[in-house]
């Protein structure tokens, strides 16, 4: 294996900043509980857990490239992340149209409250959404706004997992034969960490970018922040010192 | 070398596809991820059911744990058998998936028995038959779901060159299904078998919330019949997902035209045509279905 180089100092900036990365992209990625009975636009799960498993999708990819570069792991930690929720929204698009009869709808659009979008219409294709809620229900599905805002979050919660995962790697590399493994399952940790943060402003239902949550983003950042910050001084007091 | 990606994306692919079905269906069994809400919401208006009731945890941590259970076992009983030269990989995966099926049935059956203990005031009584019929069908799902996922793990770390020891690519994998299986498979299960007497064609109002159908086609329903019905549907979408992302990823680490970055050019085209794809069925949806009246 190649041998990487990167100062601890460093190296424990990159799991900082990819774990604010991670917090964040929780936010991007549209999810909601009730979406199981259609009754909420969203991806059918809890927002932390979804985004953790797209992130562990991430992870994994990245660590085919570890060898390869700091931009490599991110960049394939991206795109594992964003093809697992791509083909997630596709797979519960497809359920929700054909299994229960319904089409993809934004509640918070069909309200007048999208964040980015004046009027009831999809800001990406201009779809009206108004009528094609079922009444009673806070939409259904995933429309095509939500739909880019999720893939954006996937890439940045697959960059960010990236990132902590070859902070870690490089970091503990010199002290330990299984460093990989090691570095493997910290990265989930921190990931876990980052992503169950956001519970707290999301309350079990965001439509991502457009929804009126991503306003309390700055919530998110500080905590992931600080949680961060601690994760990465105590990997590296241990590395350094010990 | 290209052989034996291709040879581990097509394994691999069909492995999924498999661990998608089966997981989407042990879960249906046993009414757990969003759906339980709804169970549990039931007889709290009045309507007393005979579901299989086991919501151990979130899905996908629930489902890592089976698959690293499963997958640590069989890497123990491999290093223990491989000193004697008879060890097998397929048998010492059956071997754990067995290990998370019994623990599976320990969990869940106190699960169940303790949910509805919880329901004591709203007169929901504990039925044998509701935890005893449907138990042995969410094992034996909860089984082949172990095994398929351990055996993912095991071509993952052989076949496509994954640097991560087994249990931990079996960890990743499990969570990454419990999360699809979730989001996918489970809302056949939550918006249209529980609510079969409702109208095809539309979401579930949250003033309907927890009015299930709680009659079978003869008698009451119980969680044998739920698999029945979204193994249809449910489950090879789930399988379908599953399998794609595994399928998918493998395949283009199989080129090596652009070099290391290959695999994130040929991922990159792939999600710009999922996306495509989906915009479609959208369009196609909101042209077939129309407005609400």
């Amino acid at each position: 294996m190649m041998v990487i180089y990167m100062d601890p100092l460093a190296a424990s900036m990159l799991v900082i900043a990819g774990g604010v990365l991670v917090g964040i992209c929780v936010h991007f990625i549209p999810t909601s509980a009730v979406g199981a009975m259609s009754a909420s636009t969203g991806i059918a799960t809890g927002p932390s857990m979804l985004s953790f498993g797209a992130g562990l999708t991430g992870i994994l990819s990245a660590s085919y490239a570890v060898d390869e570069g700091l931009s490599l792991v991110m960049a394939s930690g991206a795109v594992g992340s964003a093809l697992m929720v791509t083909l997630t929204i596709l797979g519960s698009n497809i359920v929700n149209i054909f299994g229960i009869g319904v089409p993809p709808a934004s509640g918070q659009t069909a309200r007048g409250q999208s964040v980015l979008a004046r009027g009831t219409k999809d800001i990406i294709t201009g779809w009206e959404q108004k009528g094609f809620v079922t009444p009673g229900t806070d939409g259904h599905g995933m429309p095509v706004q939500t739909h880019l805002s999720g893939i954006a979050g996937g890439v940045m919660g697959g960059a960010g997992g990236g990132m902590v995962f070859y902070g870690i790697y490089t970091l503990i590399h010199p002290t330990m034969i299984d460093a990989i493994s090691a570095a493997g399952l910290l990265a989930a940790g921190v990931f876990l960490i980052n992503c169950v943060l956001p519970a707290y402003t999301l309350v079990g239902k965001t439509e991502g970018l457009f929804d009126q949550k991503i306003r309390r983003i700055h919530k998110t950042f500080f905590s992931c922040l600080v949680v961060s910050t601690f994760f990465a001084l105590v990997l590296y007091t241990v590395v350094v010192l010990f | 070398m290209v052989e034996t990606l291709l040879a581990g994306a097509a394994f691999g692919g069909a492995l999924a596809f498999l661990a998608g079905v089966f997981e989407n269906e042990e879960s249906d069994a046993g009414s757990a991820s969003n759906p339980n809400s709804q169970v549990q919401l039931a007889p709290q208006i009045g309507h007393i059911h005979r579901y299989y009731n086991k919501a151990i945890s979130g899905e996908p941590p629930q489902n890592a744990l089976w698959a690293t259970v499963a997958a640590t076992t069989a890497l123990l009983l491999l290093d223990f058998f491989d000193a004697t030269g008879s060890g097998s990989i397929v048998i010492a995966s059956a071997a754990g998936a067995v290990v998370a099926m019994l623990l599976q049935c320990a969990y869940g059956s106190f699960a169940h028995i303790s949910r509805t203990a919880s329901m004591k005031n709203f007169k929901q009584p504990l039925y044998w038959d509701a935890l005893l019929v449907p138990l042995p069908l969410s094992m034996a799902y909860l089984f082949l779901s172990a095994f398929t996922m351990t055996l993912l793990s095991f071509v993952i770390h052989h076949l496509m060159g994954n640097p991560f020891p087994v249990p931990l690519i079996a960890m990743f994998i499990g969570f990454t299904l419990g999360a699809i299986g979730s989001s996918t498979g489970d809302v056949f299960y939550g918006a249209e078998r529980l609510y079969q007497q409702y109208i095809f064609g539309s979401g579930i109002a949250i003033s309907k919330q927890g009015d299930i159908d709680i009659r079978g086609e003869y008698g009451h329903r119980n969680s044998v019949d739920t698999p029945y019905f979204t193994l249809r549907f449910g489950g090879p979408i789930t399988g379908l997902t599953f399998g794609m992302l595994i399928f998918l990823d493998a395949l283009s680490r199989t080129l090596h035209f652009a070099g290391s970055w290959t695999f994130v050019l040929i991922a990159t085209m792939m999600i710009c045509l999922l996306f495509g794809i989906t915009t479609y069925i959208e369009w196609y949806a909101r042209k077939r279905y129309g407005p609400y009246g």
